[in-house]
């Protein structure tokens, strides 16, 4: 699987005493899951994982992903290539079930630097959970 | 001033280094004829050739020897033109490599668009310049539904396969069932057959694909047979071109659009709307991997076409064609705009960013290349090209059964 690195994280463990009640210390990996990777934000803290592990250039894959944090209201899920100023040519189809779901139909249709962003809300506030990696 | 991406600037840095180990005199660790080992990363990702293929699940005849054989008929035949003289290898011979060396083919009439080269077309995502149609067997479907092409439509398609008593023959074997009352049913197994039949033309192995795997199991002998113009213009494909960005992969090709920075007027005051157009015409037709003809009931490989996107941005884009024999198939772009390759690799040295319609993107850059630059792209592209003659399509194969 490609390296993530997830955005923000140095702030998020910064200012982690000063987090509101409820929000996501401790977060587990999902039970059954082997891989994945988690992200912290300063509501939520997400685990999730691709299907197929290594993402590739020019296909379709999925994510499936794990919330902890306050109720989740709803999640959006798109790409963004910052070298190029453009997002992905579909807009993923999320399920979500509880805390947890997944999204379906995207694809990093361009070799290089791609974030992945996770976009969420409920009635806590709304929260970008990104991180990024470079598709060879 | 437009920013520079970070390969460019890669690149550039490269080039800085090399200078400063000159002056130095210190050896530069990569010569002009070597690659780094990024560069082989980059280069490696356009193999193995060819690729492994399998049949195409939303067609039922995909890959079936009796629908390839109805298929080459059916391509060659003009009485699915409503003139009677217009067939599919009008405007697509095979000796030709598949295209007419026209900038806009003529059908009944002139059409908006270049006629595209049929190779290599198992792979796919997308169909048309516009790509309007999600499947191969719906692509085959177009012509025959627009009257500046063949225009015959489903009823006189129907009509002439259940009145020909060789075509009759050709249908029941490749389906195992005659042809029936239902035209569209027929129609679309028209599309289904021909898709069986074009399926087939695979280009063979490029002297790219000889350095390529050489590259791979570190041969030398077989590196240096590369030519040095093919080297250094695959350097700058992988590198400072950024071409690779959407000619990825085995095939040349992301797949996807592109705004390509090439005017889009059809006529005055009349515009060609591209990859804008084609998913408004995706979402209308009937004949798509989400509707009653796809043959796979768990719609595999319609995810494409359930989330693909419609944005503003998709205005003047067009397909990013494969490049596998591009020397055969001039003149080039969606409408034919440029007759050489030559003439291809200097649009892209000298392209105005400011007619691109692409809404803040910044994937084209005027690369101002030097024209023995722009020469070794040329060069590049041409090992793109199989050396061997292309094999000769013969337009039916003998077939007693149906005789």
């Amino acid at each position: 699987m490609a390296r993530w690195r997830p955005l923000g994280l140095a702030l998020a463990a910064a200012i982690a005493p000063l987090l509101a009640a409820g929000q996501a210390a401790g977060c587990d990996r999902p039970q059954g899951w082997t891989g994945g990777a988690k992200i912290a934000g300063e509501l939520w803290t997400v685990w999730w994982r691709s299907e197929p592990a290594a993402i590739p250039v020019g296909a379709h894959f999925s994510i499936r992903f794990h919330l902890c944090g306050p109720p989740v209201g709803r999640v959006g899920v798109r790409g963004w290539m910052p070298a190029h100023r453009h997002g992905m040519n579909y807009r993923p189809g999320v399920t979500l079930d509880g805390s947890s779901g997944t999204a379906e139909g995207l694809m990093f249709h361009m070799p290089g630097r791609w974030r992945l962003i996770l976009d969420v809300r409920g009635a806590a506030g709304r929260e970008k959970l990104t991180a990024e990696t470079v598709l060879e | 001033m437009p920013r520079r991406s970070g390969a460019f600037v890669a690149a550039r840095l490269s080039g800085f280094t090399i200078v400063i180990c000159v002056l130095s005199g210190i050896a530069p660790a990569a010569s002009a004829l070597d690659f780094t080992a990024e560069e082989e990363r980059r280069i490696l990702r356009h193999g193995p050739w060819p690729p492994a293929s399998w049949p195409d699940p939303s067609n039922r005849v995909s890959g079936k020897p009796a629908a390839i054989v109805f298929g080459r008929a059916l391509f060659f035949d003009p009485r699915l033109s409503v003139s009677g003289a217009v067939s599919c290898a009008t405007c697509h011979p095979p000796d030709k490599a598949w295209t007419d060396g026209l900038p806009r083919s003529r059908g009944q009439r002139i059409v908006d668009r270049n006629a595209p080269s049929l190779f290599n077309l198992r792979s796919n995502r997308w169909f048309g310049w516009d790509g309007a149609q999600d499947s191969l067997w719906a692509q085959n479907l177009r012509p025959l539904l627009d009257g500046r092409e063949m225009g015959v439509g489903p009823g006189g398609a129907a009509r002439l396969v259940r009145s020909d008593r060789e075509l009759s023959c050709f249908y029941r074997r490749a389906f195992d069932v005659a042809p029936g009352a239902d035209d569209t049913r027929i129609f679309v197994d028209l599309g289904k057959a021909l898709a069986a039949f074009l399926e087939t033309q695979i280009t063979g192995r490029a002297p790219f694909d000889d350095f390529r795997d050489a590259l791979a199991r570190n041969d030398a002998a077989g590196r240096a047979r590369y030519p040095t113009a093919a080297k250094r213009g695959l350097r700058l494909f992988v590198g400072r071109g950024n071409c690779a960005f959407c000619h990825f992969g085995p095939a040349f090709t992301n797949g996807e659009f592109a705004d390509a920075g090439v005017p889009h007027f059809v006529e005055p005051g009349r515009v060609d709307p591209g990859r804008h157009g084609g998913i408004r015409k995706l979402r209308q037709s009937p004949y798509t991997l989400l509707g009653r003809f796809n043959d796979d009931p768990s719609r595999s490989t319609a995810s494409k076409t359930r989330y693909v996107r419609l944005r503003q941005s998709n205005f003047g884009e067009f397909r990013v064609p494969g490049l596998r024999n591009v020397a055969l198939t001039a003149p080039y772009m969606h409408a034919g705009s440029l007759e050489t390759l030559a003439d291809v690799a200097h649009h892209y040295s000298t392209i105005d960013e400011e007619r691109l319609h692409a809404g803040g993107e910044r994937i084209l850059r005027r690369l101002d290349l030097s024209a023995s630059e722009q020469a070794d792209l040329v060069a590049f592209l041409e090992t793109l090209t199989e050396k061997n003659p292309l094999p000769e399509v013969v337009e039916k194969t003998g077939n007693a059964l149906c005789r």
